[in-house]
């Protein structure tokens, strides 16, 4: 018996000591793959880091351009200023431009400081003025215009205040900052937290922040994205119309019935480098080709979607080739086997089962071209556009903005009040393309089938 | 009047694709040298030898299969009924009606199983309503040795089957454009005893309706389910003749050395 575990024990030996014990070759082995666990989550944890940090500046930034500063108080829609002929006629009450809203509400925010026993020692009725924005009087216009009923009664209304005011309740201006500052004083911001203390401000949802265009300098607090918002929704639609069917069918010409020759390969070739061309040749085409051969309206979107479908059209017809390719090719010899036309084969069965993927490419370009802004630039895109374009398809040769291109000339303007508006407008963009992405993730996985 | 149509019948007798001459590159590859050979009608006809001896790809030739792969050149002349197939008026896609084919991998659609066995009626207009279609499905379905496993689940998918059973509904997919001849490539090679045993005696039920004609590596299966046995090596046409002869008393020394596991 200890004979034989003798004899054995050298022959064990030779190789490795022992099981249990690791040798000085495998401690080298696993350090290094420790080594490499390591960087490897280093490399994780700065992404993620910068991320977090990405996130909550934006976040921290914008998330306060979604509620806006108001002053509350009634106001009386005096039938003397407003409609002068009683006839409640909305044509003849147009007549009466801003200013005589203006009028109404100053007296109205006098009447309401007093009766509530504000105090507001040291401040001109120009100050008291200057704490309301000069949007509220076209606010409350387009309120009685919409509801000429209103006239001669009392309505409690919310004025959009003054973006400095607003700024103080954000945190963005402060009493240090007022005493050089031209547009706001210490005083009004005191008056202003003692109308804060007893509710007459307050800080409310904004859906103007969604649903107004964009604003001039001078009243930040009044720009929204609506423009931009319905700027990018026309040239998606036109993107959508334009590169799917085009792309699908370049592809499944390309993949199921072009004969494999020296052209075909030229083609592929050309349409992988086109994927790669950077965004801004695509506006100096366009500028070109678009606006100054053929003509089309500057800014307009149909301008900004065609040449967001050129950009488009490569990666979509990738995307829909790599998934005709992974149909596999049991399935077309099925179809051909049973007497199925070329034809019946790709649309009755490639097509069907290739189409999460086509549509996973599709939405993924559109993403792209949704937060495209370089070639939008060159066409002139960037513009102050305040008028909403019209209801396609005539609106699509209207000027119009675009989101991130909005996000780039908020981010341009002095005002700091348009820096938290530039990180809303990027809060707003990112929820898009976030939605758009999930969709793409549920499409796929609603629809992958397998075989 | 009669006497012609006698004389043309006698002129075809028993056969139904005749090949004469037959030879398919691939590219530069000579996949099959002239290759002759009579199919008959209502047989079952056996194709085997080593692989890429050209047996499938006869085979594909029959039902222009091949016309899907560029670089396939088929010569020569294949006649179904004595009409050549590969005449410039003749469209493959009528051809491949008449000449059904089974893959060496089951691969139904990824559709129900109704679906799956009325694609090929539909695309034809070979049934005129839901009835008659509903009609075609459970006779093609019986056909195949099917009904009663699926009869309750008609809409479940086709996909969701066991692999023998998928390969019996790609057969009942096949003949249910009626077709005259059954191609049958490796029909069995992806299926376990069990399931092989089942598609074999189901061949030798198709008989007595189709011309079956069926690539094989077993030449076990051959034996069992072929009446006409046709041995190919090299791109050659080696030897064709009755099953039992090619087994028992092969003339050729090749198809000997075959059989009795030499060469393979």
């Amino acid at each position: 018996m200890t004979d034989l575990s003798q004899t054995a024990g050298p022959v064990g030996a030779a190789k490795a000591a022992s099981l249990v014990v690791a040798d000085a070759r495998m401690l080298r082995r696993r350090a290094t793959e420790k080594r490499f666990r390591l960087m490897g989550l280093m490399a994780v944890g700065v992404g993620m880091l910068a991320l977090v940090v990405l996130l909550t500046s934006i976040l921290g930034n914008g998330l306060p351009s979604f509620r806006q500063t108001a002053i509350t108080m009634p106001v009386t829609l005096d039938e003397a200023v407003l409609d002068k002929s009683g006839t409640r006629d909305p044509a003849v009450m147009a007549k009466v431009t801003t200013l005589g809203y203006g009028k109404l509400i100053q007296a109205a925010l006098e009447a309401e400081l007093i009766a509530r026993n504000v105090d507001t020692q040291g401040l001109t009725v120009k100050d008291i003025a200057g704490m309301i924005s000069q949007e509220a009087p076209a606010d409350l216009r387009a309120l009685v215009l919409a509801d000429p009923t209103l006239v001669g009664t009392t309505i409690s209304f919310d004025a959009l205040a003054n973006g400095r005011v607003d700024g103080y309740f954000k945190g963005r201006v402060t009493m240090e900052s007022a005493v050089d500052d031209g547009n706001i004083s210490p005083e009004q911001l005191r008056v202003a937290q003692a109308m804060r203390d007893i509710g007459m401000i307050n800080l409310v949802f904004n859906p103007g922040f969604f649903t107004k265009s964009d604003a001039s300098e001078l009243r930040p607090e009044a720009a929204g994205l609506g423009v931009a918002m319905l700027g990018s929704a026309y040239m998606m639609l036109i993107v959508l119309v334009l590169a799917l069917p085009i792309g699908v069918a370049a592809s499944v010409y390309l993949e199921e019935i072009a004969p494999k020759n020296r052209w075909t390969d030229i083609i592929e070739i050309n349409i992988a480098n086109l994927a790669a061309v950077p965004s801004i040749v695509y506006g100096i085409l366009a500028l070109a080709l678009f606006i100054n051969i053929i003509g089309l309206p500057q800014s307009a979107p149909i301008v900004g979607g065609l040449v967001l479908t050129l950009m488009t059209l490569p990666t979509i017809i990738i995307a829909t080739r790599a998934a005709l390719k992974a149909v596999p090719p049991s399935i077309r010899d099925a179809a051909l086997g049973v007497g199925a036309s070329k034809n019946q084969t790709i649309f009755h069965h490639v097509l069907p089962l290739a189409m999460p993927g086509i549509l996973t490419g599709t939405i993924l370009g559109l993403a792209r071209a949704l937060g495209e802004s370089a070639p939008l630039l060159l066409i002139g895109m960037v513009a102050f556009v305040k008028d909403f374009p019209a209801a396609p398809p005539a609106g699509m040769f209207d000027p119009a903005s675009a989101l991130p291109v909005q996000v780039y000339s908020w981010t341009q303007r002095a005002d700091p009040a348009f820096a938290e508006r530039s990180s809303g407008a990027i809060i707003v963009l990112l929820v898009f393309l976030l939605s758009m992405n999930a969709l793409a993730i549920i499409l796929r996985r609603r629809f992958e089938r397998r075989w | 009047m009669n006497d012609m149509r006698l004389t043309e019948r006698t002129v075809t007798e028993g056969v139904k694709i005749s090949a004469q001459g037959v030879q398919v590159h691939y590219g530069t590859n000579h996949a099959l040298k002239d290759v002759d050979v009579a199919i008959l009608d209502k047989t079952v006809t056996a194709f085997i030898g080593p692989s890429g001896c050209g047996k499938s790809t006869f085979l594909r030739c029959l039902n222009r299969m091949n016309d899907t792969v560029a670089s396939a050149k088929v010569t020569g002349m294949i006649m179904l009924d004595g009409q050549d197939i590969y005449d410039a008026r003749v469209d493959p896609v009528q051809l491949r009606a008449k000449v059904g084919m089974v893959f060496q991998k089951p691969n139904p659609f990824p559709k129900s199983i109704y679906d799956n066995v009325a694609y090929g009626p539909k695309i034809h207009g070979l049934a005129s309503g839901k009835a008659e279609l509903d009609q075609v499905v459970e006779t093609s379905l019986k056909k195949a040795a099917l009904w009663n496993e699926v009869k309750d689940r008609l809409e479940a998918p086709g996909t969701g089957l066991s692999g023998g059973q998928q390969q019996r509904l790609c057969i009942a997919r096949a003949i249910a454009t009626s077709p005259e001849v059954l191609l049958m490539d490796e029909p069995c090679s992806a299926l376990d005893p069990i399931a092989t045993a089942q598609v074999e005696e189901l061949i030798d039920e198709l008989r007595s309706q189709f011309s079956v004609v069926i690539v094989t590596h077993s030449m076990q299966q051959a034996a069992r389910v072929s009446q006409r046995t046709a041995f190919f090596h090299l791109g050659h046409l080696v030897e064709y003749g009755e099953t039992g002869t090619i087994f028992t008393n092969p003339k050729d020394p090749r198809t000997e050395s075959y059989i009795t596991g030499r060469i393979g």
